[in-house]
C-alpha cells in the first residue's frame, strides 16, 4: 500500500501559515526564519484544519456554573 | 338587529368581555347540566352546525373560520401545528472549511433555523442509531461560498456591493445534492430552502465556507426549527351588536372602524 505513494511520505505538502498583519499565506519551511514575506510581521498562525467538524444545528446545551 | 338573548342561551354560548377580563369561558353545556336542553352529543347534530370558512389563503398565510366547535378544539388544532406537525429541517451541519467571522456552532444553529422546502410526507424519520442517513430519511444540502475582491472596482470605492464579490452568503446559496435515487423521486419537486435571502453570514476576501448539510424530518417538539408555522393563533369570533340606528358621521366612523366592541347588556363601562 505504502508502494502506491511517493517515497517520500505524503508530509512534504508545503506548511503555509498566514501572517498575522496582512494576512497573505507565507510558504515557511523548516529551519525558515519566521517573517512575512510582504510586511516582515513576525507573528504566523496556522490555517485551520482540513479535518471535517461536525456541528449540531442545535442550541449548545447551557452549562451551569 | 339587536335580539335580546335569555339569559340561558347567553350563558351557554357566549363568553363575556367584562372591563378587566374575559367572563363564562368554560365549557358548560354537558349533558344533564342545563334540564330542557339535550346536549347529547350527536354526530348529525355536529355536522349540521359546524362549518369551516376560509377567510383568507395565500402562500404564506392561512386564516380560516371554524364555526360550531369548543374553544378546546381550536386550541388543540393550535398546539398540534405548532408541536406535532412533522418538517423537515437542517440537523447536521459538516463543516469543512469555515474561515469566516461567524463561529462554526452558531452558523450550524443559524442554518437549522432555514425552512427547507421538501415535503416531509416523503421522507421517514431517521433511526436514532443511525449516523450516515439513507436516501429516504435524509436530504443533503451543500453551501460552497469564497469571497474575492472584485478586480473591476472603481478606484475610491467604499462600498463592499462593489469592492468585493460574494460578499454575503444567503439561503439561496444553498445547494441541494440528491442522494441516490432522489434525483428522480424528486426530478421535479426543486428542494433547498423556501427563501432565498436569509443572510446567513458576511464574508471579505480570502474568507470561504465549505459546508454539508444534512437535512431530517423532525416535530416542533423536539426543537423548534422543526415547527412548520411561523405561529398558529386563534380567536373567538367576536359579536358585535348595534344597540341602536346609526346615521350620518357617526355611521361612517363607525365603518372606519375595524375593532368596535359595543358591549353587550349590562356589562357597560
Amino acid at each position: 500500500m505504502d508502494s502506491q505513494k511517493d517515497i517520500q511520505p505524503v508530509k512534504q505538502q508545503p506548511m503555509i501559515y498566514i501572517c498575522g498583519e496582512c494576512h497573505t499565506e507565507n510558504e515557511i519551511k523548516a529551519r525558515d526564519p519566521i517573517r512575512c514575506r510582504e510586511c516582515g510581521y513576525r507573528i504566523m498562525y496556522k490555517k485551520r484544519t482540513k479535518r471535517c467538524i461536525l456541528s449540531p444545528s442545535r442550541c449548545v446545551k447551557n452549562r451551569s456554573v | 338587529m339587536a335580539a335580546p338573548m335569555s339569559n340561558v342561551d347567553e350563558i351557554r354560548d357566549r363568553v363575556i368581555l367584562g372591563e378587566f377580563g374575559v367572563k363564562n369561558v368554560h365549557t358548560t353545556d354537558y349533558p344533564g347540566n342545563y334540564p330542557g336542553y339535550d346536549d347529547t352529543w350527536d354526530l348529525e347534530k355536529f355536522k349540521k352546525n359546524f362549518r369551516i370558512d376560509i377567510v383568507h389563503s395565500d402562500e404564506n398565510m392561512l386564516e380560516f373560520d371554524m364555526i360550531g366547535i369548543d374553544a378546546a378544539i381550536a386550541n388543540a388544532f393550535r398546539r398540534i401545528l405548532l408541536a406535532e406537525v412533522p418538517t423537515m429541517a437542517i440537523e447536521k451541519a459538516f463543516i469543512y472549511n469555515n474561515t469566516s467571522i461567524i463561529q462554526d456552532e452558531i452558523l450550524a444553529h443559524r442554518l437549522g433555523l432555514v425552512p427547507i422546502k421538501a415535503d416531509p410526507r416523503l421522507f421517514e424519520y431517521r433511526n436514532p442509531e443511525d449516523q450516515e442517513g439513507t436516501e429516504i430519511d435524509t436530504i443533503q444540502l451543500q453551501l460552497k461560498v469564497k469571497c474575492t475582491r472584485n478586480p473591476r472596482a472603481p478606484k475610491d470605492s467604499s462600498d463592499p456591493k462593489e469592492l468585493y464579490l460574494n460578499h454575503m452568503v444567503y439561503s439561496g446559496d444553498i445547494k441541494w445534492l440528491p442522494i441516490g435515487n432522489q434525483a428522480d423521486v424528486f426530478a421535479d419537486a426543486k428542494i433547498g430552502p423556501v427563501h432565498g435571502d436569509i443572510l446567513l453570514a458576511q464574508l471579505r476576501p480570502g474568507q470561504e465556507l465549505d459546508i454539508v448539510m444534512h437535512c431530517v424530518k423532525g416535530i416542533g417538539k423536539d426543537h423548534a426549527k422543526f415547527s412548520p408555522v411561523a405561529t398558529a393563533s386563534y380567536r373567538l369570533l367576536p359579536e358585535i351588536t348595534l344597540l341602536q340606528t346609526i346615521e350620518g358621521e357617526q355611521a361612517e366612523i363607525l365603518v372606519t372602524f375595524d375593532y368596535l366592541i359595543l358591549i353587550w347588556g349590562h356589562e357597560h363601562v
